[in-house]
């Protein structure tokens, strides 16, 4: 199927302000968008208010509107403007809720403006918590059991069915704050009473507990003629309780079988034709269970996100690009693929090195703040490095986040060296570590090195972390190699 | 025990395994310079491999690289004339999208001039490692030993450092020490900008007005210093970059305080003290600097009083609502400036006027975080002119020799993470905390501010109830004007004891409400209950108390607008009256700039 040629101008909508978890990768993917429907002669129209993105340059676009992202601005956009079609999913979350706000409100109706990249019932399905998992059940697929409460009582009656932990988190609260994770039934009551209390509107989702498995996720594009790729797979180094914008990710992933691998991309598959994103990219996340295998679905963005930005750069496959081109009638056998030129973009990329991505926080910023890592994002940037191991990418990233390190340790910014320290001494500290290890914190990286270095094994470690095992063994393996350098001089 | 003499396998084996010259140089007890010349000795080289989707089955055009060590290099090198920008690594607060949207614009200006562009950069986030968007990009660290690898093959004519904030800034000597020419201002006219002995000097000889200071190593010393400059005084570790640390100390038990704290933290480095200029009105100003021209981008007016970081508050760019000769005082001290630093590219100067005394503050030649504001707002790309002024054209080559004038009020909000960070204190410092901003434009003042309120998700009450708690420097003419504002357009008055009592001395009504922690109910139940839509809350300097901090907390979960500074609570008065006419119609940046781009002369790129 070629461009359509019914559409003559689109209206883009991007991400406003950077706020923590929505940053400049939303200005990435809208440049490219932009870009590419100019270079389609479309006449392109975009609104953004923030003016420190590429794309708000007035040579981006034919029309850009530095004004705020709300249903009501959009709308006298769309009046005064007319555009055909609208590409809401370059944008983020914002884009995303200013679209579906306008589509409920009629507003597009009214002027006769058609969602592009993502239809709204694609949209619905993928967004409504109870729509998504009733979708992933359809297609036999597994989602966490979970359920909205407003009494004590129906939580209970949740948690005999389900069992423990479970997970609390009160509606509509600020920072998630009120929620946490029950391990037993005694704690569990008074946790959700609190929750209740604190919710402004007394509703509680309760979860059955994931926590500890290992995370993952696809990034997956589909066209109109129900051509699906992967375009890669990320694997979450820190396991599922960390949201994956503070986890340390890799790419492509490293400790699935293949038979595993496989069982997840024929899931990817059927999520993005049952979900129903007919002309575009989506990110979906899983959770392994390391005891038993059993996989799950959590989560999928109808659209492009930091995941998809960071998937580009490890491939080299410009996903917004695509999406947008995707958006307009194209479908990825007829499109190119931008680097080889002569494959099309229907060929999954293949990648032959290792990409781990870091993120930074900036705590000392906050003081006061809960440095504790959890299920809400509190990194405001990232860092991400090349290797042909994992090895060598882990090092090489932890040097580009400029937080002082200049690789996984032995560069003098070691808080003490394991070789001054007697048994006692050993034993001592490898406690606190330990301890320190169970929560998770930005500089955990670092002490997992200090745990192996101080004598635990990699068995230990995994079962304190939920780290996986290769993970480990890699980090044991740059130890050792310290440790066989210091056997020479220069 | 260190008896094997390292070998080129050696080496090479834990390059494989990501170490870097600086790890191998502490393991070898060396430094950094010496690991590599040794590499270079044995021949441990890095090859450049390219990110080409195919893992190698197919060619592949596109030259997106990133460096390992294997045998074979799949980079070709040209023999084109070529440049390379250094980008801005991770973001963080205070280093963020601004400085990717300067680094951009260098590549398109440099193509544009005929160079081959090379990025380097290690954010995936960004527009500037999209290599679409490049020449040719290097996915690398920004550390010393990855950029001269590069370099080392490249061979560039230059290096350009000022686009992407500290990070490429903090190796420009390093570099330079190592043979790499640094195009742009040199490093040492940045360091001259930089090291408070030699700014002094300059500022002195240029007879450039700046806040008394001292240095301090000793809380005794410091207390010295404050009771002859003066309190409020701005105390900050003299190592630290970005606000961090910044306190403004109004006496000498706050100030032993933090001498207590902040030598603690690291007795070999002095504290440094400034007069803190309470009151100012402070200004940014954006300009490029050819060496013989100075183009002022624009002169931009912080709605904030002094002390809060110039990231994190509102900005705006006004046709005339300053006093003219403050603006040519401003523009005048920036040109003196540029070129006694010898500015070629971007420079940034920060400013306060009390009394109708301009004083410079701080000078970054380099880019800012104001750079893509003012280009948006004023219609031409400073960060594109900059980047063809580092390679040798001229203002007047390129046609941007005039002082160009805006014409619309154009408004700079910044957002703030504290829903994230529910504990932390919310009210502004010296400190930057914002992650981002928006940007409204328009023909009046209370447009402007409002649409950028709206933008910045807050929400711009129409009617209701307005809470003032107002520090006793802040209880003056222009809060009662501000006060009897608000009840013109019908809302309710609610006040603390104190302001309360000033606003009764007025004449203006209002009903006097408990303080958080004073009784119930209290201004929080109020926030809660819905009867107050806005909170004018002017704290003044040490550590915040607790109702303010609770009133803080309480504005932010119920998303009520809340100012923390009188002029901020006129904005708001302002920005209340457009908002209650109607809330304005769009306008594109097109249609704004092809009003700006008359005369032609001007303009014209």
């Amino acid at each position: 199927m070629p461009r359509r040629t019914d559409l003559t101008s689109i209206l883009v909508i991007g991400a406003g302000p950077i706020v923590i978890g929505q940053a400049c990768e939303f200005d990435y993917s809208g440049t490219q968008a932009c870009q590419v429907l100019k270079e389609e002669g479309f006449r392109v129209i975009l609104v953004n208010s923030n003016p420190a993105t590429i794309m708000t340059d007035p040579e981006f676009a034919h029309a850009t509107y530095v004004e705020p992202i709300t249903p009501y601005y959009v709308e006298r956009i769309i009046a005064k403007e007319k555009p055909d079609a609208i590409l809401p999913t370059m944008g983020g979350q914002t884009a995303l809720n200013t679209a579906v706000a306008l589509a409920e409100k009629g507003v597009l109706r009214r002027h006769n403006v058609e969602l592009i990249g993502a239809k709204l019932e694609a949209i619905r399905k993928a967004e409504n918590r109870e729509l998504f998992q009733q979708t992933i059940r359809e297609i036999g697929l597994d989602s966490p059991r979970g359920v909205f409460v407003k009494s004590v009582d129906q939580a209970m009656e949740f948690a005999e069915n389900t069992g423990f932990p479970i997970i609390i988190r009160p509606s509509f609260t600020l920072g998630g704050s009120g929620g946490g994770i029950a391990y037993n039934i005694e704690e569990f009551r008074p946790k959700i009473e609190h929750a209740l209390t604190v919710s402004p509107i007394h509703e509680s989702l309760i979860e059955e507990s994931v926590i500890g498995w290992k995370e993952y996720e696809l990034e997956v594009m589909r066209d109109l003629k129900d051509n699906v790729v992967i375009i890669c797979s990320i694997e979450n180094f820190d396991p599922m309780g960390v949201h994956t914008g503070d986890s340390i990710t890799v790419a492509p992933a490293q400790t699935l079988t293949d038979k595993e691998y496989q069982a997840m991309r024929d899931a990817s598959k059927k999520i993005i034709r049952a979900i129903g994103v007919e002309t575009g990219g989506s990110n979906i996340q899983f959770a392994v269970d390391p005891a038993t295998g059993r996989m799950i679905v959590i989560e999928m963005n109808p659209r492009v996100s930091r995941s998809s930005a960071l998937a580009s750069k490890a491939t080299g496959f410009p996903i917004a690009k695509m999406a947008a081109k995707l958006a307009v009638g194209y479908t990825l056998d007829e499109i190119p693929n931008d680097i080889t030129k002569k494959t099309p973009a229907s060929f999954e990329p293949t990648i032959d090195y290792c990409v781990v991505k870091i993120p930074r926080w900036d705590f000392e910023k906050f003081r006061g703040a809960d440095d504790i890592l959890g299920v809400q994002m509190k990194s405001v940037g990232e860092a991400m490095g090349f290797g042909r191991t994992f090895k060598e990418a882990l090092q090489k990233t932890l040097r580009s986040l400029e937080n002082g390190r200049h690789g996984l340790g032995a560069d003098g910014k070691d808080p003490f060296n394991p070789a001054d320290l007697d048994a006692e001494q050993k034993k001592e500290l490898l406690e606190t570590i330990t301890t320190k290890l169970r929560t998770s914190r930005q500089d955990n990286i670092f002490y997992l090195r200090h745990a192996l270095q101080l004598g635990m094994s990699v068995a230990e470690l995994h079962e304190v972390t939920g780290v996986d095992p290769w993970f480990l063994h890699n980090i044991a393996q740059i130890i050792e190699t310290e440790n066989e350098l210091r056997e020479y001089s220069l | 025990m260190k008896t094997k003499k390292i070998t080129a396998g050696v080496l090479h084996r834990a390059k494989q395994q990501g170490f870097s010259d600086r790890q191998l140089a502490h393991i070898f007890n060396t430094d950094e310079i010496s690991v590599r010349k040794l590499r270079k000795k044995l021949g441990v080289l890095p090859v450049y491999k390219t990110v080409d989707t195919c893992a190698a089955e197919f060619e592949a055009e596109t030259p997106y690289h990133y460096s390992t060590y294997e045998t074979e290099s799949e980079v070709a090198v040209s023999d084109r004339k070529k440049v390379i920008i250094l980008g801005g690594g991770p973001n963080r607060i205070g280093q963020g999208i601004e400085f990717d949207y300067c680094c951009v614009h260098g590549v398109f200006a440099l193509v544009e001039e005929g160079y081959e562009t090379i990025m380097i950069n290690c954010n995936p986030e960004t527009v500037s490692t999209d290599y679409d968007q490049v020449d040719k990009l290097y996915f690398e660290p920004l550390t010393l030993e990855n950029v001269l690898d590069i370099c080392d093959i490249e061979k560039p004519e230059g290096v350009i450092i000022a686009f992407g904030g500290q990070t490429p800034l903090k190796l420009a000597k390093a570099l330079e020490a190592q043979g790499v020419p640094i195009l742009g201002t040199s490093p040492d006219d940045i360091d001259v900008a930089e090291d408070r002995k030699r700014f002094g000097s300059l500022l002195k000889k240029l007879t450039i007005p700046h806040p008394a200071d001292g240095t301090a190593s000793s809380a005794a010393e410091a207390v010295k210093i404050a009771s002859k400059i003066g309190y409020p005084v701005l105390v900050r570790p003299s190592y630290v970059l970005g606000g961090r640390a910044m306190e403004i100390v109004y006496d000498d038990t706050s100030l032993e305080g933090y001498m207590q704290k902040a030598v603690d933290v690291s007795p070999d480095h002095p504290v440094l003290i400034d007069k803190f200029l309470e009151d100012a009105r402070e200004f940014d100003v954006d300009a490029v600097c050819d060496g013989t021209d100075v183009l002022i981008g624009g002169v931009l007016h912080h709605i904030q009083e002094a002390g809060i970081h110039s990231g994190d508050s509102t900005s705006v760019l006004m046709p005339s609502a300053e006093s003219p000769q403050v603006v040519e005082q401003l523009k005048d001290f920036t040109r003196k400036l540029a070129l006694a630093l010898k500015v070629k590219g971007l420079i940034n100067v920060q400013f306060a006027e009390k009394g109708g005394i301009v004083y410079v503050l701080e000078v970054n030649p380099r880019a800012s975080r104001t750079v893509p504001f003012i280009s948006k707002a004023m219609g031409f790309p400073l960060a594109k002119i900059a980047a063809k002024v580092m390679v040798g054209r001229t203002l007047k080559e390129l046609g941007y020799d005039l002082d160009a004038r805006p014409k619309y009020i154009a408004v700079k909000e910044p957002v703030f993470p504290f829903n994230k960070f529910p504990q932390t204190k919310i009210f502004l410092g010296p400190e930057m905390r914002s992650t981002g901003e928006v940007m409204s434009m328009s023909g009046t003042y209370g447009e402007s501010i409002a649409k950028a309120v709206l933008a910045a998700g807050g929400i711009l009450p129409v009617s209701g109830g307005v809470f003032f708690s107002v520090n006793n420097n802040d209880k003056n003419e222009r809060m009662i004007e501000t006060a009897k504002g608000m009840l013109d357009f019908g809302f309710r008055l609610y006040a603390t004891r104190g302001t309360s009592l000033f606003l009764d001395s007025h004449g203006v009504p209002n009903t006097m409400i408990y303080k958080a922690n004073e009784g119930r109910p209290n201004v929080v139940d109020y926030i809660k209950n819905g009867d107050i839509q806005m909170v004018i809350n002017t704290p003044l300097g040490g550590p915040s108390r607790f109702d303010e901090q609770a009133i803080g907390k309480a504005a932010l979960e119920e998303n009520r607008l809340a100012v923390t500074s009188i002029s901020g609570a006129a904005a708001a008065l302002s920005a209340v009256r457009w908002y209650r006419q109607g809330k304005g119609d769009v306008r594109s940046l097109q249609e704004y700039h092809a009003d700006l781009r008359v005369p032609e002369t001007t303009l014209k790129e």
